[in-house]
C-alpha cells in the first residue's frame, strides 16, 4: 500500500481506527498539537481569543487549499492562484467604487476567479502536451499584469464603501465568518474526493493518465473542473482576504501559489498524483498557521519562521521516503 | 509500528527545530537592537515606564535603510527605559504588515510604529491597534491621517526641492543646462520633489539663467537609467549638471558619467555605500555631493515620538510641542490635511563624509 514516496494512499477504504491514528493524518494532528503546546510555552499571549483574532488572513488563504489538492492529485500544478487572487481583489474593488451593491461585487469576485480558472482550465485540456506549471506561470504574469493595468499608476485600490466588508469580516462568538465557511467547503470537498465515484476518477487520472482515459474517465473534462474550482476558490479568497485588507494593491497574492503547495505536500498530497487527500492538507495549513502566529508572538524573525517551515516541509517529504527505503530493504533480506 | 515511530520522528523533529529558532534568535530585528519583552503580554496594564514596549513594524527584511532606522529607534527607545520590538515583515507587502500589526496588538505593546507599504491597505488593521488602546504613528511613508496619531516626516517636500534646485545651480555656477534623471513617471515622491524644484526656480530670479532641458524617466531599473543618462548626454552637448532624485538614478548616472569621463557633473539623492567611489570635487569623479535623510536621526526623533505619545506628553494634535530626547523640541505641523513632525534638513553627503556613512551600511 506504501506509494512512490511512502504514505498511504487513503483513496483505498481504510481500515480500523489503530490504522487510522497511525497514518499521516495522525502524525499531523499530533504535530498540531503539540505546535500549539509549543506556542502556549513559548508565548505568554498565545491563547484562543488572539489566535483567532489573528487567523482571518490566513483563513481567507486555507480556501485554495481544496482546489490545489484536486489539482495536484491529478498530477498537475497551478501556480497563478497568487495572481488570481489580486485580479479578483482588484476587480471586485472597482465594483465597489462603482457604486454596485455588495452581493454583487462578491460576485464579481468569484466569477472573476472562476474566469481565470476557466482560462488556465481550458489551456491546459485543450493543450494536452504543454506542461501546467508552464501554463500556468503565463497566466500567472497575464492575470498580474491585467491587475496591475487596471490598478494604474498608484498600484492600490482601497474600497471607498467598507459596510459590507466589515460584515463579512465580523465575528459570531470568537469565530470569525470566514471560519465558518471554511469548515463548510472542508466537508463538501473532503467528502468529494475521498468518498465518491467523481474522486475516486481523480486518484485514477493522477495515477495513470493513458490508463484512465482508456478505462472510459472523461480526463479532460475532470482536469478543466479542477481548475476551475480552483479559479473559484481563488475569488473566494479574495473576498474573504478583501474584508481584511479593503483594498487591493500590485502585491495582493504574491506567493499565494507556493504557500498553498506547501501546505498540500505537507499534508501527504504528492506532486506527481494519484495520491494524498484534502484532510492532511487541511490540517497541515492550521499547523502552519498557528506555528506562524506562535513565532510571531515570540518575535521570531519572519526568515527564520521561514526557515522551520521549509524545513518541516523537507522533514516531512524524506522521513518517510527513507523508511520505505529502509522497509523495502529489509523485505529484500528477509527473501 | 513503522508508521507511530514517523509520526513521533516527525513530532520531535518539529520541536527541536522550533525551539531552535526560539533560542537562537531571541532577538527578531534588524541590528539585534529590539529585545523581547517576556512581560509584554501585560504590556498595556503597566503603569511604570520601564516596563513599556514600543514596537516598530518595517517596510520589509534585508532593506539597509530600514535597519538603520530600527539602529536608531532602538537607541533612541532604550535610552527612556523602555523596550523596543523591531518586525521585519517577510515581503514588502501590505499584507505581511498586516500579519505583524496583529501579532503586536495580541502582544499589548504600547505603540506601534509603521513604516507603510500602502497608503491605505493598513487602515483596517491599524483602526484595531488604536482601538486596544495602543498608539499609532507612521514613519518614512505615511498611511491616511485618520489612521494614526501623526507621521514622521524624514523631510518637507518643499525643502527637498529646494536644496536639490540650490545643488544644480552651484555645480553649474549660476546659469546653464540641467537636466533631472527620475524614477518611474508615476513615483509620489519623485514628482512631488520635481514639482517642488520647478516652482522654487520659479520663485527666485536667481536662478532664471538655469534651463531644465529635460525630465527623463529610468524606472529605477539601472539599465533603464543608464540608456536614459546616455540619451540626456548624446541630446543635449551643453549639458551641465544631472539630477537624480532616486537612489538608483543617481548610481546608474555616476557610473555612466564617470566611465565616459564626461564633464557633466551629477548630484540628486543616493545612498553612499553605493555612491562612495563616485563622490569628490576632482574631475575623476561624477557627483560633487549628494543629498539623503540620516536613517539613524530618523529613527531616534521616531522613537522619542512613541514614547512621547504613550507617555501621553503630546496628543498628536496639530500644533502640539514636544521634547525628543537630546534632539530637541518638535511641533506637530499640518501639511497638506496630513499632520506630521518633520525630521529637518536633508542631509549632505560629500567627499568628506561618504566613506564614514558607507561604512555604517547606509
Amino acid at each position: 500500500m506504501a506509494g512512490k514516496s511512502g504514505r498511504e494512499i487513503s483513496a483505498v477504504p481504510e481500515g480500523g481506527l489503530k490504522e487510522k491514528l497511525l497514518s499521516w493524518e495522525g502524525a499531523l494532528i499530533l504535530i498540531l498539537v503539540a505546535v500549539n503546546i509549543l506556542g502556549v510555552a513559548i508565548s505568554p499571549v498565545y491563547n484562543v481569543t488572539n489566535v483567532l483574532r489573528e487567523m482571518p488572513k490566513y483563513l481567507a488563504e486555507a480556501f485554495m487549499v481544496f482546489g490545489m489538492g484536486y489539482i495536484l492529485v491529478l498530477g498537475d500544478i497551478d501556480i497563478s492562484v497568487g495572481s488570481i487572487v489580486c485580479l479578483s481583489a482588484t476587480m471586485a474593488c472597482f465594483a465597489g467604487n462603482a457604486g454596485l451593491p455588495f452581493p454583487v461585487v462578491v460576485l464579481v469576485c468569484v466569477l472573476t476567479g472562476l474566469v481565470c480558472g476557466m482560462i488556465n482550465g481550458l489551456i491546459a485540456s485543450k493543450f494536452t502536451e504543454l506542461p501546467t506549471m508552464i501554463i500556468t506561470l503565463g497566466t500567472q504574469i497575464i492575470f498580474r499584469g491585467i491587475a496591475e493595468v487596471s490598478l494604474g499608476s498608484g498600484g492600490s485600490l482601497s474600497m471607498k464603501d467598507t459596510s459590507g466588508l466589515s460584515a463579512l469580516g465580523t465575528k459570531i462568538g470568537p469565530f470569525p465568518i470566514s471560519f465558518f465557511v471554511l469548515v463548510i467547503f472542508a466537508v463538501i470537498f473532503i467528502t468529494l474526493l475521498s468518498k465518491t465515484t467523481f474522486g475516486r476518477r481523480l486518484y485514477a487520472i493522477g495515477s495513470n493518465q493513458t490508463a484512465a482515459k482508456y478505462a472510459g474517465i472523461n480526463v479532460q473534462g475532470s482536469r478543466f473542473f479542477a481548475f476551475s474550482l480552483l479559479g473559484f476558490l481563488s475569488g473566494v479568497c479574495a473576498i474573504f482576504l478583501l474584508s481584511t485588507l479593503f483594498g487591493a494593491n500590485t502585491t495582493t497574492g504574491n506567493g499565494f501559489e507556493m504557500e498553498i503547495i506547501a501546505m498540500c505536500v505537507f499534508g501527504g498530497i504528492a506532486t506527481t498524483g494519484g495520491k494524498g487527500n484534502l484532510i492532511g492538507a487541511f490540517i497541515a495549513a492550521f499547523i502552519i498557521f498557528c506555528l506562524r502566529i506562535a513565532l510571531g508572538q515570540r518575535n521570531i524573525n519572519t526568515q527564520i519562521i521561514l526557515v522551520v517551515i521549509g524545513l518541516m516541509l523537507i522533514v516531512s517529504v524524506v522521513i518517510p521516503a527513507i523508511s520505505s527505503a529502509v522497509s523495502a530493504g529489509r523485505k529484500k533480506q528477509g527473501n | 509500528m513503522k508508521k507511530k515511530i514517523i509520526s513521533l520522528m516527525m513530532a520531535a523533529a518539529l520541536s527541536v527545530t522550533t525551539l531552535a529558532a526560539c533560542g537562537g534568535t531571541d532577538q527578531g530585528s534588524a541590528g539585534g537592537a529590539a529585545q523581547q519583552a517576556e512581560d509584554s503580554g501585560s504590556g498595556s496594564e503597566s503603569t511604570d515606564d520601564a516596563g513599556k514596549t514600543y514596537a516598530l513594524v518595517t517596510k520589509s527584511a534585508g532593506n539597509a535603510f530600514m535597519e538603520l532606522l530600527g539602529t536608531g529607534f532602538a537607541q533612541a527607545v532604550e535610552s527612556t527605559g523602555g523596550k523596543a520590538i523591531i518586525k521585519d515583515p517577510q515581503a514588502a507587502t501590505a499584507d505581511a504588515q498586516i500579519s505583524e500589526i496583529q501579532s503586536l496588538i495580541s502582544q499589548g505593546v504600547d505603540s506601534i510604529l509603521v513604516a507603510a507599504n500602502d497608503p491605505s491597505a493598513l487602515t483596517a488593521v491599524l483602526k484595531e491597534a488604536t482601538d486596544a488602546g495602543i498608539k499609532v504613528l507612521t514613519v518614512d511613508s505615511d498611511v491616511d491621517a485618520a489612521s494614526r496619531a501623526f507621521f514622521v516626516n524624514q523631510a518637507s517636500t518643499e525643502l527637498i526641492g529646494q536644496t536639490l534646485l540650490d545643488a544644480c545651480y552651484d555645480i553649474a555656477g549660476g546659469s546653464g543646462q540641467y537636466a533631472i534623471l527620475s524614477a518611474t513617471s508615476q513615483a509620489t515622491n519623485q514628482n512631488a520633489w520635481i514639482d517642488a524644484m520647478k516652482a522654487a526656480a520659479e520663485a527666485d530670479s536667481k536662478y532664471a539663467n538655469m534651463e531644465l532641458v529635460e525630465v527623463a524617466y529610468g524606472d529605477d531599473e539601472p539599465q533603464k537609467s543608464t540608456d536614459q543618462t546616455q540619451a540626456l548626454l548624446s541630446k543635449y552637448p551643453d549639458l551641465k549638471v544631472i539630477c537624480a532624485p532616486t537612489t538608483v538614478g543617481i548610481a546608474a548616472a555616476a557610473k555612466v558619467l564617470q566611465d565616459t569621463g564626461s564633464s557633466v557633473k551629477l548630484t540628486g539623492l543616493g545612498l553612499p555605500s553605493e555612491m562612495v567611489e563616485y563622490i569628490g570635487e576632482d574631475d575623476a569623479h561624477s557627483c560633487p555631493y549628494m543629498f539623503l535623510w540620516n536613517m539613524i536621526d530618523l529613527g531616534n526623533l521616531a522613537g522619542y515620538a512613541s514614547v512621547a505619545l504613550v507617555n501621553g506628553d503630546t496628543t498628536g494634535a496639530v500644533g502640539e510641542k514636544f521634547t525628543a530626547g537630546n534632539m530637541g523640541e518638535f511641533e506637530v505641523v499640518d501639511v497638506d490635511g496630513a499632520s506630521q513632525i518633520i525630521l529637518g534638513n536633508p542631509f549632505k553627503f560629500d567627499a568628506s563624509n561618504v566613506q564614514e556613512w558607507a561604512d555604517k551600511g547606509m
